[in-house]
């Protein structure tokens, strides 16, 4: 993978190759391939460059706006108006500069595409305070997000594609602050989300190793549980947990069937979604993640409101594809107990919604919400030690305490959560402390014994 | 490819441009032609890093009687009326913006006691950094409890509405400032 080459190597194998072609080693094509091959690797320009030309863009922008902000007392509306467009024609200029001499280098493109970015945004804000002009933030961000999305791909800035997703999940927290109203319409969110999703694509077939793919693949995957998270909201089903964990499950499997690794370690996009199954599991071991808001209907909706209940089940349904789609004789490389997670949490909201709602119980709390919960527990019991197991045979101790930092919460949530003794839950912390000890130590004599 | 890419930068680059170029147009048009309506204000002045610093405006006309809550929650104008003393007043509200030179589009408030409120398109004035302090200052002076005497004028065309000046004392706000500091001289 190019992504993981040490380019040292990679250096000194180039400088060995007219040796190895003149002793006969190796033929010319093959010397040729080999070249071509660590091409792009080489090419590749160093990353803090990139960072360091585009904060020095965003500075030279934001002290722009803060000249134009603070010092023109005394200008009238009209010479305010053309001042506001001249930073944006500057940027515009940078940006056909940089697209007709300098495509090839990416701290231009880069530096740039924030520069213009910038712009945009000084010119909209500018307006809007010369002539009084009041929109909400929800809207300027909107406006914002669609005019600087197009320069993300002309300018092939993965940087920027971050940032835009950055933007709109900062767009979705406006637009539910800035409406009188309870969970308000976030449906363009996946408006602006798909805008990004064919820039992804383009990079991760071109360089699905590279850091910056994986950076991109993280952002979009956070930015993807704060777009579920409103439209759950929104949609005002019971069926929040069962998108959750779809969309865990889903970025799970994504990670470890299209970003594979040679050795035993995990993607950071597979160790994103590892990470959210187990944080998802301890939420909903709560028994009151299951007292059902019944507040689901199948009648009339609107338009958007089909599509996000359509969107809680789409993860889910990609998930559960993901597993069945993988080829039968193939060696199952990821954990069959992440990857169940949506069918249990399936199970159990039918189970919470079995019994009727009774009287005599709090709010919305069903008989059943206990036998839901239990399940969860169970679920995330057997997720601990199946992620312990895992790590122990892979020789992974992040892994190993990872499933142990999982079995621990759920116990320590039981504790505060159930009218347990005190002389019991003592005894429970012990039990999971001394397991903490027993795998550590088993691991590290694991590790002593292959060195030795 | 590279001249593709180029075309496509060329439409972007004039959407950029367009769309604070016809933020701008719209607003001329309507200080130019729109109706003029005066509100009574009760501003206040914070700080907004970004866009310099403003007077936030409270208005008297966004309270006002009505019997029912409103139930739709998707573009509502207020039709204005004009008070006995010569300020703005909310008549009542409607789906659609009749007639044009005296309906603005509002967001809906909270409902208490057959009182509704509303928030009008223009929560801000915004002012030089200069003036903000003493803009602030002179407020505070004139909007005391029976020192009633700052309001703005907004101008109304095709439901489109726009702030367009402070005034203290019967002055615009930069008269007023002006003749304050000729005063003090």
């Amino acid at each position: 993978m190019a992504g993981s080459t040490n380019r040292r190597a990679v250096r000194w194998l180039r400088g060995q190759l007219p040796e190895l072609v003149a002793a006969g080693v190796i033929s010319p094509e093959n010397a040729g391939a080999i070249e071509r091959h660590y091409g792009s690797v080489e090419s590749r320009t160093n990353f803090g460059v990139v960072i360091l030309a585009s904060v020095g863009a965003a500075l030279v922008g934001a002290g722009i706006i803060l000249l134009i902000a603070h010092n023109w007392d005394d200008l009238s509306r009209a010479a305010r108006t053309v001042i506001v467009f001249l930073p944006l024609l500057i940027a515009q200029a940078l940006v056909g500069f940089t697209l007709m001499r300098r495509n090839e280098s990416r701290p231009w493109r880069e530096a740039v595409a924030i520069f213009d970015v910038a712009a945009v945004a000084t010119a909209i804000s500018l307006i809007s305070q010369t002539y009084q002009i009041q929109g909400s933030f929800a809207d300027f961000m909107r406006v914002w997000l669609l005019l600087s999305i197009p320069i993300v791909y002309l300018l092939r800035t993965t940087l920027g594609a971050c940032v835009y997703l950055i933007g709109i999940i900062v767009w979705l927290f406006a637009h539910e602050i800035g409406i009188f109203v309870r969970s308000p319409d976030p449906m363009f969110f996946w408006v602006l989300f798909l805008l990004i999703v064919p820039y992804f694509l383009l990079r991760f077939f071109e360089d699905r190793g590279s850091r910056e793919t994986a950076a991109l693949a993280i952002v979009m995957a956070i930015a993807l549980a704060f777009g579920l998270g409103f439209t759950t909201g929104f949609a005002k089903t019971d069926l929040g947990g069962v998108a959750f964990a779809g969309l865990m499950t889903a970025i799970y499997l994504c990670g470890i069937k299209f970003f594979p690794r040679t050795d035993e370690r995990l993607h950071i996009v597979a160790l994103l979604g590892g990470i959210g199954i187990g944080i998802s599991a301890i939420v909903l071991s709560f028994e009151s993640s299951w007292h059902m808001g019944r507040e689901f209907f199948w009648g009339q909706r609107s338009f958007d409101g089909n599509i996000a209940v359509a969107l809680e089940f789409l993860f889910p349904i990609v998930a559960v594809a993901l597993v069945a789609l993988d080829p039968i004789r193939r060696r199952v490389k990821f954990s069959l107990a992440a990857a169940v997670f949506p069918i249990v949490t399936a199970v159990a909201l039918g189970i919470a919604n079995l019994c009727p709602p009774s009287d005599a119980e709090s709010l919305h709390k069903t008989s059943c919400s206990f036998t839901a919960a239990a399940l969860m527990n169970c679920y995330a019991l057997w997720l601990g030690i199946d992620i312990l197991t895992r790590g122990i045979r892979s020789d992974s101790i992040a892994r190993a305490n990872f499933g142990l930092i999982l079995i621990a919460a759920l116990a320590i949530s039981r504790f505060f959560d159930s009218e347990l003794s005190f002389v019991t839950r003592g005894l429970g912390f012990i039990v999971v402390g001394t397991g903490f000890l027993v795998a550590n130590i088993l691991l590290f004599k694991k590790r002593a014994a292959a060195a030795a | 490819m590279k001249n593709i890419r180029l075309a496509i930068f060329i439409l972007v680059a004039l959407a950029q441009l367009s769309v604070p170029a016809l933020m701008a147009w719209t607003r001329v048009q309507t200080l130019a032609y729109g109706r003029v309506w005066k509100f009574k204000t009760a501003p206040i002045d914070p700080e907004d890093a970004v866009r310099g610093r403003y007077v936030m405006l409270r208005l008297d006309a966004e309270d006002f009687t009505q019997s029912e809550q409103l139930k739709s929650i998707d573009s509502i104008y207020a039709i204005l009326k004009e008070g006995p003393d010569g300020f703005a007043q909310v008549d009542h509200l409607s789906p659609s913006p009749v007639p044009a030179d005296s309906a603005m589009k509002v967001e809906p408030g909270g409902w208490w006691q057959e009182r509704q409120h509303i928030v009008f398109p223009f929560r801000y004035f915004w002012l030089t950094e200069k003036s903000a302090p003493q803009a602030e200052k002179a407020y505070q002076e004139n909007s005391r409890r029976g020192q009633q005497n700052a309001y703005v004028t907004v101008r109304i065309r095709n439901g489109d509405a726009a702030l367009e000046q402070l005034y203290i004392d019967n002055k615009t706000l930069v008269e007023y400032l002006r003749a304050q500091q000729s005063e003090k001289k």
